[in-house]
């Protein structure tokens, strides 16, 4: 407990200092709880997602860094890795190919390098997956386009 | 090609356990056996028996039980020889080893086919690295720094504090047995980290899982050892492989088969147990009736409960009626028809005489095609309970009634063994006889040859062990329960062991025939019926070996000798049968071999 909370906010005091480092991510931590943040990342450029900008929650195990962080979209994203309605992620790292060595930066870049390369063998999102599997690449990218569109992007009024 | 791969046929292969087959008309194991199999074995030229090699090699068993420390003791000769052989650490040897499935002779290949390859595979730096040298260097886990000599790296050099090594190592060991292929916590980085990080950093607690881990994978990712299923069980089998017989008995008594690990089976194959469970597990609501322990006594239609190991239910007075509980019908009728007096195995004959008829429910069951195997069935759970009824029993035995027995009788209950032996023997055959029920009913039904031969080897296996059931159980009971003569004990005692050796041959010769697919059963008669003879006359010849004998009683082995002229078709022509105590002799015998007397 003490190890993580010490560790977070080596990582808290990283990111306040490096905040332009990586203009793609910007990570929060919520100010009552230094167990819970959250992210704002920009969808990659070429893929359906550019433009959008995703929310992401981290919710930190005490274990925190021997055990991975639970992330999950708080924006809508049509993803096969990524479940439609709760947003969980699908992702080795975040898994058993955890190691205490990445930190949450780390992880909001390899999640945005999974909306770069989807997977669609391991399907948390069947209709997406089943698009791509399909070799439907166009049919794949509208729906993924129209709810960036939707869901990722400033309403305009 | 590698021996050991996947699951092997148990069928045509034989045994090497047992000490001492007298194999007069059946082949000599091993020897002229090879994985085609099933034309091998079970021919009646006398083709061996003096050949001091094949007996050396029945002596040697083709399997080992191991306890904890010998499980540990191999891993660790194992772990030496490959950490000598290669000039690597332990630890690293052990890495392979567990990499490798535990085959030396594979990490050897492979090591030497391809080490820089074999290295990168498993996380084995050729070079240890040393870590930065600064004075401080900061944990990749926690971002802290601390002095260079307080941190701790793998031979990568990645350097982490010793609290986070701790933490990183412990989380794996409690996530797992996939802690023994842990490799450093640096993402862009596979070195292993092995035994001695462990060692030298978790706490003992994990140290002990740890090891546990790595004593379990010693067995379970081997190909040569198998936990026993019994369960409560913690001792593991190793089986040397291709050498015959898959059976094993572990040290803890549990018999199972090695190569499926279901409970031991021959002579049936493991394909065929296992079709037969799921069958089992398919049918098991309709079968459920079955296993009743209660029938209606066909006579007086009072419920009658089935509470002894033997098939000859006697029904409670007044009504007295004995009867077959199999068939439910007189045991009186008993003979030819079914089998034999004992016997009760006929599939056929059951069904045409229409012996099926007791309920509205079987008739139901017939019509959905289920009788057949409702036959095969009932038998084969018959014997089952009936064998867990006889571990029971001799149980008790073993408990009180050898002590109880030895006083009536005023006996040293070492004289007693061939009591205990007689049980052993009966738990040994209801096994095999159970799974003769499930070789029956996978026997192609059109097979009409090899069927009848099949019906009238199982018949003849149940009658023996019927008498020796009968005789182990209930006139026992006569000696249990008053002071009789000592010539009349002594007579028992003769009984009793001649039925046990005259069964334990005729089922390990059964056994044999089963396992060979009773392949000489063709079309021709003549063939079939010289079969007869042999199996009956090696049957019944082979234990009475001078010496062999428990009573002590020295007898002759005549048997050995001849019969071979008693080939023709009919059934009894070769054997007689004891009017004094129903024991089957060979023909060539003129004194009963269980008890002496004058045929
Ligand atoms: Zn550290
Ligand atoms: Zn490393
Ligand atoms: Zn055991
Ligand atoms: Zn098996
Ligand atoms: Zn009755
Ligand atoms: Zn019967
Ligand atoms: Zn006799």
């Amino acid at each position: 407990m003490q190890a993580s909370r010490a560790r977070l906010f080596k990582e808290y005091k990283e990111v306040q200092r490096e905040k332009s480092a990586d203009p793609d991510i910007q990570l929060v931590c919520d100010d009552s709880n230094i167990f819970k943040w959250t992210a704002l990342i920009k969808g990659p450029s070429e893929t359906p997602y550019e433009g959008g900008v995703f929310q992401l929650a981290f919710a930190i195990p005490e274990q925190y860094p021997l055990l991975p962080p639970q992330v999950r979209f708080l924006t809508k994203i049509f993803h096969p890795n990524v479940h439609f309605k709760t947003g969980e992620i699908c992702l080795d790292i975040l898994k058993n190919a955890w190691s205490p060595a990445w930190t949450l930066q780390s992880v909001c870049r390899a999640i945005i390098a999974l909306m770069a390369h989807p997977e669609p063998d391991s399907p948390l999102n069947c209709d997406s997956g089943n698009l791509l599997r399909s070799g439907d690449v166009r049919g794949f990218q509208s729906m993924a386009r129209m709810y960036t569109r939707l869901a990722a992007m400033p309403k305009k009024t | 090609m590698d021996p050991e791969e996947d699951m092997h046929d148990a069928r045509g292969e034989s045994s090497q356990e047992e000490e001492d087959f007298y194999s007069e008309g059946y082949p000599s194991d091993g020897e002229d056996e090879d994985d085609d199999g099933d034309d091998a074995g079970y021919d009646f030229v006398d083709n061996d028996s003096d050949d001091p090699s094949t007996d050396v090699r029945r002596l040697q068993q083709n399997y080992t039980t191991l306890n904890e420390e010998n499980i540990s003791q191999r891993q660790a000769d194992d772990i030496n020889r490959v950490s000598t052989v290669l000039s690597i650490k332990r630890w690293e040897a052990c890495v392979l080893l567990r990499h490798y499935n535990w085959s030396v002779s594979k990490v050897h290949d492979e090591w030497f086919a391809d080490e820089e390859n074999v290295r990168k595979t498993v996380g084995l730096l050729e070079k240890h690295i040393e870590m930065p040298n600064k004075r401080e260097l900061t944990c990749g886990i926690c971002f802290e720094n601390y002095p260079r000599d307080t941190m701790k790296a793998s031979p990568c050099g990645h350097p982490f504090c010793f609290s986070c090594w701790r933490g990183y190592i412990s989380t794996s060991i409690n996530d797992g047995p996939g802690c023994l292929m842990l490799r450093c916590p640096d993402p862009t980085c596979r070195a292993a980290v092995g035994l001695d990080m462990v060692d030298s950093m978790a706490s003992r607690e994990d140290r002990e899982k740890y090891a546990r881990y790595l004593r379990r994978s010693y067995v379970e990712d081997n190909r040569k050892t198998k936990w026993c299923p019994a369960p409560g069980c913690e001792y593991a089998v190793e089986f040397v492989m291709g050498s015959g017989s898959y059976d094993v008995c572990c040290k803890c008594s549990y018999s199972f088969c090695w190569n499926c690990t279901e409970e031991a089976h021959r002579p049936v194959d493991c394909g065929t147990v296992a079709r037969w469970i799921l069958k089992n597990s398919a049918e098991s609501e309709n079968m459920n009736w079955i296993l009743a322990n209660s029938k209606p006594c066909p006579k007086c239609k009072r419920p009658i409960e089935k509470n002894q190991g033997c098939m000859h239910i006697t029904c409670t007075p007044p009504c007295k009626f004995e009867f077959c509980w199999l068939c439910l019908g007189p045991w009186t009728e008993h003979g030819e028809r079914t089998g034999g007096f004992y016997a009760c195995n006929r599939y056929e004959s059951a069904k045409q005489e229409g012996a099926y008829d007791e309920s509205e429910r079987r008739r139901e069951m017939a019509k959905n095609s289920l009788e057949r195997y409702t036959h095969y069935y009932e038998r084969w759970a018959a014997n089952q309970s009936s064998r867990q009824k006889a571990l029971t029993d001799l149980q008790a035995l073993q408990n009180e009634k050898l002590e109880k027995l030895s006083d009536r009788q005023s006996q040293p209950e070492s004289q007693l063994k061939f009591i205990t032996d007689a049980w052993l023997q009966i738990v040994e055959c209801r096994r095999v006889l159970k799974w003769t029920y499930a070789y029956g009913f996978y026997l192609h039904e059109n097979e009409h040859a090899k069927r009848q031969f099949f019906e009238y080897l199982q018949g003849e296996a149940e009658s023996g062990l019927e008498r020796l059931h009968q005789c182990a159980e209930k006139e026992l009971q006569v000696y249990l329960e008053a002071e009789t003569p000592l010539k009349d004990f002594n007579d028992f005692r003769t009984k009793l062991a001649g039925l046990t050796s005259v069964t334990r041959n005729y089922f390990e010769n059964l056994v044999r025939a089963l396992e060979s697919g009773l392949n000489d059963v063709g079309p021709s008669n003549s063939q079939a019926g010289s079969n007869q003879a042999a199996c009956s006359k090696s049957s019944s010849s082979k234990s009475l070996a001078p010496g062999k004998s428990k009573s002590g009683k020295s007898r002759t082995g005549g048997a050995a000798t001849s019969s071979r002229s008693g080939s023709s078709r009919g059934m009894d022509d070769s054997i007689w049968t004891c009017d004094s105590c129903t024991c089957t002799n060979p023909k060539s015998n003129s004194h009963c071999q269980a008890c002496d007397r004058h045929r």
